[in-house]
C-alpha cells in the first residue's frame, strides 16, 4: 500500500485525531495546537463541500473563515477538481524557463476581467510574493524608493511585503527590514498627502482592510488617492488578495469606486482552493521595466501550467455562476440578519460592516472575539477574529453559500451572543 | 475566596518557576511589561513587573501604568498562579477578563504552556 492509500484509507476518527495531535505537538508547533484546543477550534478537516467542512468525526460546520478568502468557489469544488484531474493527465507543472501556453491564456483572461488598463501579469505562488513583485515594479518603474502603506494593513510576511504590513508584532523580531516604508492612517487622504515626498514610488493599500478588522475604504478616499497619485507621478497599488474574484459583490473591489490602480495584487481565491497561484497585474507603462529587465523577477513555481489551468477554471466557474452578484445578495441577507442582532444585543455588538461576503462584527472588547469564535464552533460555525484586531469576528464564507446557510450562521451568532450575555450577567452578579 | 497573602504566595511560586526556566527566559526575552491583577470579589490588586522575560517583582498593590490588566475572582487568580487551571480556558469562559493586546494575552498563555504543559 502506498503512503497516499494508507492516509486516505484511514477512517478511524480517534486514530486520526491522536496521530495528528501528536504530530503537531512533536513536529510542528505545540502552542498552535494548544491555542486551537483551548479555543475549541481543534477541528481536523475531513470532508469539504460547498460552504461547509466536516470534522473527521463527521460534525458539520459552515466555514466562515475560508482561509481569509481562499475558497470563493466553495470547498473542494468538483468542477475545478475535475479540471485539475484532466490537466494532471496531460501536464506536469511546466518549466519556468519555457514558454507556457496556459500562462499566456490566463494573463489574457486577467487583462479582460481586471478593471481599466491593467493588462500585463507576473505570476507567483502566494499573496506576499505578489506584493513583493508590486513593490519591486513600483521601485523599478519609478526609480523612486518610498512606499506609503496603511496602519493595520496586512500584505503578508515575506521580504519586501513584511515591511508594508502595518503592525509591529510581525516585524520586530526580524529587524532590520527593507527600508523605505511609511505607514499612515487608513481612510485619511490628508495623512497620505502629508507623507508624500519626492522619493515616493507608490501608495499600497487593501480596498477593504481584512486583518485590520474588515474596514472598507471610502469611495471618495480611493478616488482622492487616484488623483493624488496621478498628480504626483506615484503608483497606486491595490492589494486585492482577500477582496478579489467576487468576494465583495463585484469581480474586483476596485469596481465599487471605479478607481483603477496601476498595479493590482491577486492571490488566494484565484487558486480555486486547489493549486497555489498569485499575481501582480499592471499597466503597459509599468511593463516597460520588465522589457528592459525581463528576468529580474523570476519564480520557479509561479504560473505553472497546472496553476494557470486551475485559475482559468476558477474564473470560468465564478463567471458562469455569477458569484459576484451572489456575494452581493447573500451579503445583504447577512447584513440584515446581523444588524438586527446589533439592535437586540446592543451592549455586545458595536458595529456590523463590510462589502458583499466580506463582513465583520465588532465587539466592545478584545476578549469577546475569541469567546465568540469558541461559541460559534459549538453552534456549527467556524469563524475567527481578524489577526490585527481581535475585537472583530470575520465572516467570509464561500460565495456559493445558500440562503438557508446564511440564516443558519446568523442564528448561530444569536445563540452565541445570548450565551455571552448570560456569562457577563453571571459575572456581574458575582462581582456584586 | 483567596486572601491577598495567599495570592502573593502563589505569585512568588509563579515567579520562581518562570525565572528558573531557561527555555522560558530565552523565549520571552523581548517581553517587558507591567501586569496588574485585580481580584474583583475582594478588591485586592497586584502588580507583576516583567523585564526582558524575567519577573523582577510582585507587589500587593496596583503600581505603575499597566500594559495588561487581568481581572477575575481571587480564587481563580490564585489557582491560575499555582497552575491548577488553564487561564485561556477561563478567559474563553469569561471567568477572567484581560485588557491588553492579543499578543500579550498569547504571551501569558505561552508562559503557562511552558511551565505547566499538562494543564
Amino acid at each position: 500500500m502506498s503512503v497516499i492509500d494508507d492516509i486516505l484509507s484511514e477512517k478511524d476518527p480517534e486514530k486520526i485525531r491522536k496521530e495528528t495531535e501528536t504530530n503537531y505537538r512533536e513536529y510542528l508547533n505545540p502552542f498552535v495546537l494548544r491555542m486551537f484546543k483551548n479555543a475549541g477550534l481543534d477541528i481536523i478537516e475531513g470532508r469539504r463541500e460547498g460552504a461547509s467542512v466536516w470534522d473527521v468525526t463527521g460534525d458539520k460546520y459552515i466555514d466562515c473563515v475560508t482561509g481569509a478568502g481562499i475558497f470563493n468557489v466553495g470547498r473542494h469544488n468538483r468542477e475545478i477538481t475535475d479540471a485539475l484531474k484532466k490537466a494532471l493527465d496531460v501536464y506536469d507543472m511546466g518549466g519556468w524557463i519555457s514558454i507556457i501556453r496556459e500562462r499566456g491564456l490566463l494573463a489574457k483572461k486577467l487583462a479582460e476581467i481586471t478593471p481599466g488598463n491593467l493588462k500585463y501579469s507576473l505570476f507567483c505562488c502566494g499573496g506576499g510574493e505578489a506584493v513583493e513583485v508590486a513593490v519591486k515594479l513600483a521601485r523599478g518603474h519609478t526609480g523612486k524608493t518610498e512606499i506609503i502603506c496603511m496602519e493595520n494593513g496586512y500584505h503578508g510576511v515575506t521580504g519586501f511585503a513584511l515591511p508594508a504590513t502595518g503592525r509591529e508584532v510581525y516585524k520586530k523580531p526580524f529587524a532590520p527590514l527593507a527600508p523605505g516604508y511609511t505607514h499612515v492612517t487608513f481612510n485619511d487622504i490628508n495623512a497620505v498627502k502629508a507623507a508624500i515626498t519626492k522619493d515616493t514610488a507608490a501608495v499600497l493599500l487593501e480596498p477593504v482592510q481584512g486583518e485590520g478588522g474588515i474596514r472598507p475604504a471610502d469611495d471618495s478616499y480611493l478616488s482622492g488617492l487616484r488623483k493624488l497619485c496621478t498628480d504626483n507621478e506615484i503608483l497606486l497599488i491595490f492589494d486585492e488578495v482577500q477582496t478579489g474574484f467576487g468576494r465583495t459583490g463585484k469581480m474586483f473591489c476596485a469596481e465599487h469606486s471605479g478607481v483603477v490602480p496601476d498595479i493590482m495584487v491577486l492571490a488566494k481565491s484565484m487558486s480555486g482552493g486547489l493549486y497555489p497561484i498569485s499575481c501582480a497585474v499592471f499597466t503597459e507603462e509599468i511593463s516597460d521595466f520588465l522589457i528592459a529587465h525581463p528576468f529580474i523577477i523570476i519564480n520557479s513555481f509561479g504560473g505553472t501550467s497546472l496553476a494557470c489551468l486551475v485559475a482559468l477554471a476558477t474564473i470560468e466557474f465564478i463567471e458562469k455562476n455569477n458569484l459576484p452578484e451572489r456575494a452581493a445578495k447573500m451579503g445583504k441577507r447577512f447584513m440584515e440578519g446581523l444588524s438586527s442582532l446589533k439592535i437586540t444585543y446592543g451592549e455586545l455588538v458595536v458595529d456590523v460592516r463590510g462589502k458583499g461576503l466580506m463582513l465583520g462584527i465588532e465587539f466592545p472588547e478584545e476578549s469577546i472575539g475569541p469567546r465568540m469564535a469558541s461559541l460559534l464552533k459549538k453552534n456549527g460555525v467556524i469563524s475567527i477574529y481578524t489577526f490585527n484586531n481581535p475585537r472583530i469576528i470575520r465572516i467570509m464564507p464561500s460565495l456559493v453559500i445558500t440562503e438557508e446557510e446564511v440564516d443558519f450562521v446568523v442564528e448561530a451568532f444569536e445563540k452565541s451572543l445570548k450565551e455571552i450575555r448570560a456569562q457577563e450577567s453571571e459575572r456581574k452578579s458575582k462581582k456584586g | 475566596m483567596a486572601t491577598s497573602d495567599e495570592i502573593m504566595e502563589a505569585l512568588a511560586d509563579f515567579k520562581e518557576q518562570c525565572n528558573s526556566n531557561k527555555r522560558l527566559r530565552r523565549m520571552q526575552r523581548d517581553w517587558t511589561k507591567v501586569l496588574h491583577y485585580v481580584a474583583f470579589d475582594t478588591g485586592d490588586k497586584f502588580t507583576m513587573t516583567v523585564k526582558e522575560g524575567e519577573i523582577i517583582s510582585n507587589e500587593s498593590s496596583a503600581a505603575g501604568t499597566p500594559d495588561v490588566i487581568i481581572e477575575g475572582e481571587s480564587e481563580t487568580l490564585c489557582n491560575m498562579f499555582w497552575g491548577d487551571i488553564n487561564p485561556t480556558q477561563m478567559y474563553l469562559k469569561g471567568e477572567i477578563k484581560v485588557k491588553g493586546t492579543q499578543e500579550d494575552i498569547m504571551r501569558i498563555d505561552a508562559i503557562t504552556a511552558i511551565i505547566w504543559p499538562e494543564v
